[in-house]
């Protein structure tokens, strides 16, 4: 399953596997674990190698805390 | 460690994604959260190029996802979905600095540098997380010089070049399998190198 994730970040999961490969990231917090480490090995690469100190989850919980949706209609760029 | 090639990078990354956007559009929260962790740390980089203290860097940065997912019905594939996210970050964070008058940042940048009696620290970075910043491309540099030289290559130049499997594939004459299974197989040795560094956080993590 961690190879399916390393394809997963680097798009190169079959489209028919993303879904259920989605819900065990969902299930499985060691897998969770590599597909994090796996970009940050990335961006460390291309020289970004700033440590997740809770930012992702942070962001989370603003999208869950304000009941923000999907908005037909809204345009973030304008 | 060397600088991307934009275009190059660009040019894969155009067809990337398609599928976690398109169960995203369609309310696979998973799907955004995937999105998040890929590309954070990239957002993060490019808006702290306007912004300089820390704290308002993730301000800007949760707007930025926050709108995206807002909006996310209105992007329609026409560009790669980081490049729709740098551009919605460029303008959170020309906004951001429309609304904090230049003297303010400043001040409040020099107030916060020397709050964390650090004087090296000089882009709204803590000291720990810059060390740990430190720790983590030591590993990678370390676990690169003891790898194989095929596996280097291969996550090399698909991370850093941006070629494609498929070009990847051709360079060395092998079949794309042998790609996918290298490049797992140099994270695979990275991330062994780098859990201990990355232990203290684990909690923090997605």
């Amino acid at each position: 399953m961690s190879q399916k994730v390393s394809l997963l970040l680097d798009s190169q999961l079959d489209a028919d596997d993303v879904a259920p490969v989605l819900h065990e990231l969902g299930v499985d917090d060691a897998l969770r674990d590599r597909f994090t480490i796996y970009g940050l090995v990335g961006d460390t690469l291309r020289g970004v190698n700033v440590p997740d100190d809770g930012f992702s989850k942070r962001i989370f919980a603003r999208l869950h805390r304000e009941g923000v949706k999907v908005e037909d209609g809204f345009d973030p760029l304008a | 460690m060397r600088p991307v090639d934009a275009r190059l990078y660009a040019a894969v990354m155009m067809q990337a994604d398609s599928e976690l956007v398109r169960l995203a559009q369609s309310g696979n929260q998973l799907a955004f959260e995937a999105l998040v962790v890929k590309y954070q740390r990239r957002i993060a980089r490019h808006v702290a190029r306007y912004v300089p203290i820390a704290s308002d860097v993730e301000d800007v940065v949760q707007e930025v996802f926050l709108r995206a997912y807002r909006g996310l019905h209105s992007f329609r594939g026409d560009s790669a979905f980081y490049t729709w996210l740098y551009r919605i970050a460029t303008n959170a964070a020309l906004s951001f600095l429309r609304r904090s008058p230049r003297e303010e940042q400043l001040d409040d940048a020099e107030e916060e540098r020397s709050n964390l009696f650090e004087p090296g620290v000089s882009d709204g970075e803590t000291p720990e997380r810059t060390l740990m910043a430190s720790q983590i491309a030591d590993a990678v540099r370390q676990g690169l010089a003891r790898m194989q030289p095929e596996l280097v290559d291969a996550l090399t130049l698909f991370e850093v070049e941006g070629k494609s499997y498929s070009d990847i594939a051709q360079m060395f004459d092998v079949p794309v399998g042998t790609v996918r299974s290298r490049i797992f197989r140099a994270r695979e040795v990275l991330a062994k190198r780098l859990e201990p560094v990355l232990a203290p956080q684990r909690d923090r993590r997605w």
